[in-house]
């Protein structure tokens, strides 16, 4: 696979730095939740602004409802992750962030943005590692409760037109737990990435 | 970021003095740092808290310190910052805030965020907090979602009367309609109009036209129950869905409702003008396969009231759709 936006080598080494960051990510996690942590092998792609809903819908094959938290990374890296959750959500969670068994429709949310702030921060954190780079983060915020797929991004809002979308998928052992994390970096995002992974293979 | 001696003092002055809540816990919840903000606003001076537990100095904190030690803690092992928002948490210490005559929330709401503080071998050695006073967004917030909710209400509803409108009755009837097929209830629709309406305009004029609409919507509610929602359909034409009423229920209801509206004359401008409506009921049946074919019901039923004599009730029957026909 060659994205366009980068060249092979480009491509080989952004896909090893990421598998590398997960697989990282998925052991810190393991050990913070301290549950066995099932993480896909992450799939990376260039995609068109009108065919991210259409790549998302693919990877993510949810027919029911999903809910959705976004969070903003800036410096050495731009972009912002996503964290698509099934409906059943992250209420397996709930314990292991702290919170009582009885939720209430606050700490629901609560519990979404907590465990959606961990899910970017180890997966993108673990990328910028990588790279040797020390990342800021924003607040996270809900964008989509309980509300179809197709409704969490709608094409005309997106002011890109390409963007690089990383997508990894969680589980946890003996848990209905299933979350989706969409790293998605636009056009200068990208020229941003590019410099690093250049900087990369220059160190090896 | 390398600092002089100079620099150093002059970070820490701003620390001290910026108008945000900063302060330093190490991993056993002892605080390390607490800045001016934190100090007059928590009322715990710095060199009484400094090296305290955290949990000890705030018993407050109590109710979410399993949470809170919990995000901390992750914090140590992840490497990784967090946040809280007033939205789902609306404050993590009880301060006051500074609108104490026009806020109308009880006190400030906060927005945080937690940063570890790493050594040169990347180990967490801190966690630092920040603390916005985000009170007066979340007043605006409010004063937005309750001019939001009062915007949705008026869109439901009839200028002149301020019953509902015929958008929002055709909602609620669809609505009703799925909630009755789906639980094997039943319900009722009634559809009213007033007798020679155009006449009051006509020889009274609008005005008088207005208060007979309002009064009849008046004396129209009087006789109906919470749940039961009035709407106006029309220009003299209302609706009624009856929920959890079969017929003969909702036939008692109507002749309550002509009555009401026959029994005493409206007065406008001291004039005394009699007024009189026709009613048309229908009943939810199984053979009805669309909401629409139930106002189609109740208006023949309505317009048999209206040939037959007018300031009267008829229900539907199927010979009256089979005389149209």
């Amino acid at each position: 696979m060659t994205i366009a936006a980068l060249n092979a080598d480009q491509t080989d080494a952004l896909q090893e730095v990421v598998n590398i960051a997960m697989g990282q990510a998925g052991d810190r996690l393991a050990r913070t939740l301290d549950v066995f942590v099932e993480l896909s092998v992450p799939r990376i792609r260039l995609v068109h602004v009108s065919e991210v809903i259409r790549t998302v819908r693919e990877m993510i094959s949810n027919t029911s409802l999903v809910s959705a938290v976004r969070q903003a990374f800036f410096d050495e890296l731009r972009g912002e992750a996503v964290v698509i959750y099934d409906n059943a959500g992250c209420k397996d969670l709930a314990n292991l962030m702290g919170y009582n068994d009885e939720l209430s429709a606050l700490e629901e949310q609560e519990l979404l943005l907590d465990v959606s702030n961990v899910l970017v921060g180890a997966c993108v954190n673990g990328v910028a590692q990588q790279f040797g780079a020390d990342l800021s983060f924003s607040p996270p915020s809900i964008i989509a409760e309980k509300i179809p797929l197709d409704l969490v991004m709608s094409p005309e809002n997106l002011s890109w037109q390409y963007a690089l979308l990383v997508e990894v998928n969680f589980g946890l052992e003996n848990s209905d737990f299933k979350s989706h994390l969409l790293i998605l970096m636009a056009e200068e995002g990208i020229d941003t990435l590019r410099g690093s992974l250049d900087r990369l293979m220059e160190a090896i | 970021m390398p600092a002089s001696g100079e620099d150093l003092s002059l970070l820490e002055f701003i620390v001290e003095k910026v108008n945000v809540g900063i302060f330093v816990i190490d991993s056993e919840f002892r605080v390390v740092v607490w800045n001016r903000f934190m100090e007059s606003h928590s009322g715990c001076r710095t060199q009484n808290i400094v090296g305290q537990d955290l949990f000890a100095a705030f018993p407050e904190l109590r109710e979410s310190e399993k949470w809170l030690r919990r995000k901390i803690q992750n914090i140590f092992v992840l490497k990784n910052g967090s946040f809280t928002s007033w939205e789902q948490r609306p404050y993590l210490f009880r301060f006051r805030h500074n609108r104490p005559v026009t806020g109308g929330v009880d006190c400030m709401r906060q927005n945080c965020a937690f940063q570890p503080i790493k050594d040169k071998a990347g180990e967490v050695q801190y966690v630092c907090v920040t603390l916005f006073d985000v009170t007066d967004t979340s007043i605006y917030q409010n004063m937005l979602q309750k001019t939001m909710v009062s915007l949705a209400d008026a869109s439901n509803r009839d200028g002149l009367t301020g019953i509902y409108n015929r958008r929002f009755f055709e909602q609620s009837l669809a609505k009703e309609y799925s909630r009755a097929q789906r639980y094997g209830h039943t319900f009722s629709l009634v559809l009213l109009d007033l007798d020679h309406f155009k006449n009051v305009n006509d020889v009274h004029g609008h005005l008088a036209g207005d208060e007979v609409l309002r009064e009849t919507v008046h004396r129209l509610g009087g006789c109906l129950r919470d749940a039961d929602i009035l709407a106006r359909y029309g220009g003299e034409e209302f609706a009624a869905i009856l929920p959890e009423t079969a017929q003969n229920g909702a036939m008692i209801v109507a002749e309550r409702l002509r009555a009401a509206v026959a029994a005493t004359p409206i007065i406008f401008n001291n004039q005394p003008l009699a007024i009189t409506t026709s009613l048309g009921i229908t009943e939810l049946r199984a053979d009805i396969r669309r909401y629409e074919d139930l106002i189609k019901e109740a208006d023949l039923a309505l317009y048999a009231s209206k040939d037959s004599g007018r300031n009267r009730v008829t229900c539907y029957t199927p010979t009256l759709g089979a005389e149209q026909a």
